[in-house]
């Protein structure tokens, strides 16, 4: 079971991608409410894959994929961004983040990039 | 997925960012130049418009989006804050606001927004239309050209021929609903980048990068490895639909077309994503970890402490008697610890009177502009804290009182000028925490309160007699205003509403355990305070026995408690009083007020114990039997069949789990000692 | 059908709609309250609770209960506003049909809490109308 961590800032958006990803047997390790606190989690818990906000106060999505690239060059990190957003993601796929999903999420297609970037 | 799950938190949340870009905006209108604010309205614009696209409400996303869009040109300069723009903005948080609370009420959110969404969109880009027709039109052509290469790729291709590499032809299909075009395509580059080299893109990679493209592109890639391999990595790229490669001959390369649109700089990357975000990252917001819970599951939990509080009285009580050392020693430490509890379980409830506050400044400038005066709202305080309860129902009357004092109390900026008055009138919205009460005070610099105008007011309306009316001290005038069906404005405005009112206010506030005062000065303003108990439901307090009855009198009234034989108990104008510390403290006999029934004769030498008590700087003092000692009790209101018993504020469980009642002591004091 | 619970007030027999009936309690201490109105008999604690009991003979101009072996508290709620009264005895819970119900009464003996009469096999019994017994007098 692979173990997950979720970053965003909107509790909402946490409990929606948690339910998501427990229903689908994943195992939700940690919940980080801004960048800063990402990196600091992905310290701490090591999970398998994050999935990573993007607008968020305190540290954004970006610079925080940047640190935890840093720290590991294979973490596997998913951008969950808002539409109206390319600019912003394009520069998280450039700092190394695996794949990205768009908000509104679909179930679908957050697990066909779980599986995908798991895979790979 | 079921979404009514989320419902909660979806409200509770947009309420929250509604009311964070009402008060940026706010801000925003004193300094229009500061982008900091803007990125923080941004922000919550943009969260707000993906959970409400998360949870369908379509309106209420297209209208999110479309005014994130505003935003963004504001913050990029690409657009300067007008008033026009301010007053727009503002009219969307409305409509937002008016939908989630619809949403709340069980409303599926919708609203037409179709108008103000024109506008949002003129604001952007006042030839809109004419911008999407160029663009669709692109589109086609895009997706109808040829892949052709020039000579100078054809060299290339050559070369790396030699070199045992193939060349493919790459066609790539997105998923129709892929959002970010641009970026899946740049993750396909960069796939194919790492399996070999990129030669031509169609359509050209400016185009791609633009999303200006329909679901499919088609590359040229140099690679020495084989077909199925690269088939296999890209059809790994979330939303490729489909991908199709074919090896290409040099013949089939062979029609060479110089006009065509070349674009051999596909490893350029794309433009840099926006900067901008720093702005916000820098101011630091102390993060605290919590977790939101149920105010029913707090309300039971406090339910559950106080049944433990009452059973821990009772073990007191048997630990003493008992005499066994073990067992006072447990009891003490229960106790001790109970104590900690008690104080975690009532700070829980504890929420910063801000919740309230926040929504103010808004109403204010809306009712300032509404009634054509200026007025600066000062609020100070905001972060003290009070009774989730007491939050809940503070925020009506405080209302009330805002507008009473913007529309009675500020004099019209005429008047004001006429007066040597700063033109801006002031209303200060203060809160302060003192013993065991909270106080909110509304504050005004307008005319005061008149008082000849309120006493032929509470004449005519026979509230009060002429008579009476000379014998009233200010603040007994003052507090006239509470009298239900009054109103002292001499026209009626839709503002402070048709002389229903302040007496509402008042009831609320009593209703909450608080009273209201009223301070005012002719020509300076008037202040009205609002005094309320900080916590609704544990009180410390004293029980007395008046003959057989057990009786509560909250601590925080009581002065001291003396004895009638350490004191001489005289009788003024048919009142009993007795001196104490240089003061004349009237009497109030328990027996006499609650009509207690008597058991037996009187010990003629037993001394009464004078509970004395004090409201403001009056004191009395309340005569009973014996003093019981000091206990917490909790409050069990009696419910709306036994509201308002004269001196009674609420009834407890005792020890023994017979009812005792709490004595409201303020009732005895008369409204003219 | 209505299912009316029915009790002794002296001799005569009352009733209530059980759907407001909550429980039957024995009595308990009682705490009386001052300045109340006097068919108020006081405050009792149920299980944590704070209930004003009324004695129903006095509520309804009938004399004054005596406490016996058989004295019960009737505990309703209506609405929001939960009361216990007081009551002689309580006897049994019956199923009637509306139209058993008889809404006459000679109006001299009319008051406003009579919500019917019944006649069950030969018994007399008056249906209290729960709205009017939580009202309060305005005082």
């Amino acid at each position: 079971m692979a173990s997950v961590l979720i970053v965003d800032d909107a509790a909402f958006m946490r409990m929606m991608l948690k339910d998501i990803l427990v229903k689908n047997g994943y195992e939700v390790v940690g919940e980080a409410v801004n960048g800063a606190d990402a990196v600091e989690k992905y310290r701490e818990l090591q999970p398998d894959i994050v999935t990573m906000d993007i607008t968020m106060p305190e540290m954004d999505g970006i610079t925080a994929v940047k640190n935890i690239r840093a720290m590991d060059p294979a973490a596997n990190i998913i951008m969950c961004s808002a539409m109206g957003q390319q600019p912003m993601v394009l520069e998280a796929i450039q700092a190394g983040a695996k794949d990205f999903v768009v908000k509104p999420f679909q179930a679908d297609r957050v697990m066909e990039s779980i599986k995908r970037v798991l895979g790979s | 997925m079921d979404l009514n799950n989320y419902l909660e938190l979806f409200i509770e949340e947009s309420k929250e960012h509604v009311q964070a870009i009402n008060d940026e905006l706010l801000k925003l209108e004193i300094e229009p130049e500061n982008i900091d604010i803007v990125n923080e309205i941004f922000r919550s614009a943009h969260t707000l418009k993906g959970m409400a696209a998360s949870m369908g409400f379509d309106d209420l996303a297209s209208l999110t989006h479309e005014m994130e869009n505003v935003l963004d040109m504001i913050r990029q300069s690409e657009l300067r804050i007008t008033e026009e723009i301010m007053n727009v903005v503002f009219t969307c948080v409305d409509l937002i606001a008016k939908m989630v609370d619809n949403i709340e009420q069980g409303g599926d959110g919708t609203e037409d927004v179709t108008e103000i969404v024109r506008k949002l969109q003129s604001i952007q880009n006042p030839s809109i239309i004419h911008d999407e027709e160029r663009v669709s039109a692109q589109n086609e052509a895009a997706t109808t050209k040829e892949l052709v290469i020039d000579e100078f790729q054809r060299s290339i291709i050559q070369e790396a021929r030699k070199l045992g590499n193939h060349v493919y032809e790459v066609y790539v299909k997105l998923d129709e609903r892929c959002v970010m075009k641009s970026v899946r395509a740049y993750m396909v580059f960069q796939a194919a980048e790492d399996l070999g080299e990129i030669i031509q893109t169609d359509p050209p990679v400016e185009q791609i990068e633009e999303d200006q493209f329909g679901d499919s592109f088609t590359l040229l890639l140099l690679s020495h490895h084989d077909r199925l391999k690269i088939e296999a990595q890209l059809t790994n790229i979330s939303e490729v639909k489909a991908v199709i490669v074919t090896e290409k001959t040099e013949q089939e390369l062979g029609n060479t077309d110089k006009q065509n649109h070349l674009n051999p700089n596909v490893t350029d990357k794309p433009r840099k994503g926006k900067e901008n975000q720093k702005a916000s990252e820098t101011k630091k917001k102390p993060v605290t970890k919590s977790i939101r819970v149920d105010i029913e599951k707090l309300d039971r939990l406090m339910n559950l402490f106080s049944e433990l509080i009452i059973d821990r009285g009772r073990l007191e009580q048997i630990a003493r008697k008992s005499q066994i050392p073990d067992l006072i020693e447990t009891v003490e430490h229960m106790t001790r610890i109970s104590t900690d509890l008690q104080g975690l379980v009532l700070n829980m409830r504890m929420v910063p009177v801000e919740q309230v506050f926040n929504r103010f400044p808004r109403m204010v400038r809306d009712l300032a502009k509404d009634l054509n005066k200026k007025v600066q709202l000062v609020v100070e305080g905001a972060e003290t804290e009070l009774d989730r309860t007491v939050i809940d129902e503070i925020g009506d009357p405080l209302v009330h009182l805002l507008r009473n004092a913007l529309d009675h109390g500020l004099e019209s900026t005429d008047e004001r000028i006429a007066n040597n008055k700063p033109e801006e009138g002031r209303i200060l919205l203060k809160a302060y925490h003192s013993g065991n009460h909270v106080f909110i005070e509304v504050v005004d610099d307008g005319k005061g309160i008149n008082r000849e105008k309120v006493l032929k007011k509470a004449i005519e309306r026979g509230v009060i007699s002429e008579e009476e009316s000379y014998s009233l001290s200010d603040q007994q005038v003052y507090s006239l205003i509470f009298s239900s069906g009054f109103s002292t404005a001499d026209k009626i405005s839709d503002i402070s509403g048709r002389g229903v009112g302040l007496d509402v206010v008042k009831t609320k506030i009593e209703s909450l355990g608080g009273t209201i005062t009223i301070d005012s000065t002719p020509e300076q303003g008037s202040a009205f305070r609002i005094q309320l108990p900080l916590s609704l439901s544990i009180i410390y307090s004293m029980l007395v026995k008046v003959a057989e009855e057990i009786y509560a009198i909250p601590f925080n009234s009581i002065v001291e408690i003396t004895t009638n034989s350490d004191n001489e108990v005289y009788t003024l104008h048919g009142q009993k009083v007795i001196q104490f510390r240089g003061q004349v403290v009237p009497l109030i006999e328990l027996k006499e007020v609650f009509q207690v029934p008597q058991v037996e004769s009187p010990k003629v030498n037993q001394p009464l114990y004078i509970v004395i008590v004090r409201k403001g700087d009056q004191t009395i003092g309340l005569v009973t039997d014996t003093v019981l000692g000091q206990q917490e009790i909790v409050l069990k209101p009696l419910g709306r069949y036994l509201n308002q018993l004269q001196g009674i504020s609420g009834a407890t469980i005792l020890g023994n789990g017979e009812v005792a009642l709490i004595i409201d002591t303020n009732q005895f004091f008369n409204e003219k000692g | 059908m209505v299912k009316i619970i029915v009790f002794k007030l002296g001799e005569e027999e009352y009733a209530l709609d059980i759907e407001f009936v909550q429980s039957i309690e024995r009595i308990q201490p009682i705490t009386r309250v001052p300045n109340a109105p006097s068919y108020v008999k006081g405050l009792m604690n149920l299980r944590g609770n704070v209930i004003p009991i009324i004695d129903l003979r006095k509520k309804l101009n009938i004399g004054e209960t005596n406490f016996t072996d058989h004295t019960r508290i009737i505990i309703s709620k209506y609405e929001d506003i939960e009361l216990g009264f007081i009551v002689d005895q309580t006897s049994d819970v019956i199923d009637v049909s509306r139209d058993e119900l008889e809404m006459e009464l000679s109006g001299r003996m009319e008051f406003d809490a009579f919500g019917g009469i019944v006649n069950f096999s030969g018994r007399l019994i008056i249906l209290l109308k729960m709205e009017e017994l939580v009202k309060t007098e305005v005082k």
